[in-house]
């Protein structure tokens, strides 16, 4: 025997109540968790002085938008659905609600989201894998960095110095040479947002740009031993010209 | 019913005291149990960075346990290379620091051929028994004294490293101590300036341990081959 229709009106009436209400507090976790993408990671993650620092943080905020809205509607759904179909006094129903199907909108908007969400994630990871491994600049300056319990050192092969110290110049890409002469280490600068493994004869390579000179911590990543803490320095990132009179200071050449 | 979870929670607490007691201690007992080396201030040096305090202390480096801080029996490991008299050092702040190793080990190569040359020293020199070096043949070096620590706000930046020559394979042993026969050491004087107060590390960055690449046993323990360096203010 079918609802009378005053039923069936005003059970359309309180559904679309519902939506109505799910998509308010949708939008309102969503631009929360906006807000948080835009003011929380810049302040939590490491002073940025490098391009590739700040192409990371960009890169978190950039998902942490878009995955706000995503995990807003879990959240919405979810949270509204605890309080507005809670069982109160009356205990729970004896059956579930009537099953949604074939609600073609719903179905298109779902997979039309879904793919243009998944699109710009292959698209950025793939620019971003194409950046990564590209050849490096000409100018790039060249450091080898050795690992060793439980001291890094480095070696500028072209300037000809050798130095307990990691000094770069700004504006320059740089491409680092790592290796181990005893056990794994983790060559690590955070406010670079580079970090790459130091394993005995194996030379693994990453690069970067510094960006803001000034002074910043270098730090073993991996587990090396008894004085694994204090396998930490300092990188100075000087001007051009006070790189090029470090080189000098330390017996160097700079090339013209 | 209430008498069994006040006796649990007794026990609860019983055994959670005595795994911190016991965490203390193995912590402790992993610290070096030796007396604290302060170098002695015997007048002023004229440095670059104008008159200042100068300390001296003495440091040996022995190829075995049994003449070092470790006991006339040589302690738990009377075979492991060390260096004495101990391995908690202390130096005053804004001073030159000038330390005397003697060196009775031979040697063979370094891993690194970075920690050949001597750095972070006056000049970035040593004497070896008497005469100047600035760096040594890294295929043939017996240990290094390497000083650093963590650079904070709170202390400067430090890194001193100065390779120590070893005595010849064939070298007579001449010289006694603790009923032990050495032989005659090597001599080994650098200087370094002092900054602000901290706490550092030093070690020995030669393979002269045991196991994997000879950085485990004395290389891996603190009191033999790993000490701390206090910058005393």
């Amino acid at each position: 025997m079918a609802d009378p229709p005053d039923t069936v009106e005003k059970d359309a009436s309180a559904s679309r109540i519902h939506v109505r209400r799910a998509v308010l507090l949708w939008v309102v976790i969503t631009v929360l968790g906006i807000v948080f993408a835009l003011f929380v990671p810049s302040r939590v993650f490491p002073f940025q002085a490098s391009s590739d620092a700040t192409r990371i943080t960009a890169t978190f905020i950039a998902f942490t938008v878009l995955g706000a809205a995503v995990a807003a509607v879990v959240w919405a759904v979810a949270a509204y659905t605890l309080w507005a179909f809670r069982s109160g006094s009356g205990g729970p129903p004896e059956s579930d609600g009537p099953s949604v199907r074939r609600h073609i909108r719903a179905e298109a908007a779902w997979i039309t989201v879904s793919s243009i969400l998944t699109l710009v994630a292959i698209v950025w990871g793939l620019a971003a894998l194409s950046s990564v491994s590209s050849a490096a600049s000409s100018d790039a300056l060249i450091v080898n960095v050795t690992g060793q319990q439980w001291v890094w050192s480095y070696s500028y092969p072209d300037e000809h110095v050798n130095s307990p110290d990691l000094v770069l110049p700004v504006g320059r890409e740089v491409v680092f040479r790592v290796t181990s002469k005893d056990v794994v280490h983790s060559f690590w600068i955070p406010s670079f947002g580079i970090k790459v493994d130091a394993n005995p004869a194996e030379v693994t390579q990453t690069r970067t740009t510094p960006t803001v000179p000034g002074l910043y911590e270098v730090r073993c990543a991996e587990l090396c031993g008894l004085y694994h803490s204090y396998m930490e320095s300092q990188v100075k990132v000087l001007t051009r010209s006070g790189f090029e009179a470090w080189v000098k200071a330390n017996g160097g050449k700079v090339e013209p | 019913m209430r008498t069994k979870l006040l006796v649990g929670a007794l026990v609860t607490v019983v055994v959670g005291a005595a795994v911190v007691v016991a965490a203390i201690l193995v912590l402790r007992a992993g610290a070096i149990n030796q007396p604290l080396l302060t170098a002695q201030v015997r007048g002023t040096a004229q440095t670059s960075q104008g008159v200042l305090p100068h300390a001296f202390l003495n440091l040996d480096t022995w190829p075995d346990s049994m003449a070092g801080p470790h006991g006339p029996s040589g302690g738990p490991h009377p075979g492991w290379v060390t260096y004495g008299p101990s391995m908690n050092l202390s130096v005053p702040a804004h001073s030159l620091v000038t330390i005397t190793v003697h060196q009775y080990d031979s040697g063979e190569a370094l891993l690194n051929p970075f920690f050949a040359k001597v750095r972070g020293t006056v000049g970035d020199r040593a004497t070896l028994n008497g005469k100047p070096y600035s760096e040594i043949n890294y295929q043939h070096t017996a240990h290094t004294f390497t000083a650093r620590g963590i650079p904070s706000a709170t202390q400067p930046s430090l890194f001193i490293n100065v390779p120590l020559p070893p005595t010849a394979d064939d070298a007579p042993a001449v010289v006694k101590v603790n009923g032990t026969m050495y032989p005659k050491p090597n001599v080994i004087v650098f200087s370094f300036v002092t900054g602000d107060p901290g706490r550092y590390v030093f070690n020995c960055e030669f393979p002269c341990g045991i196991g994997y690449q000879g950085f485990a046993g004395p290389m891996s323990t603190l009191g033999y081959m790993a000490g701390t360096l206090q910058v005393a203010g």
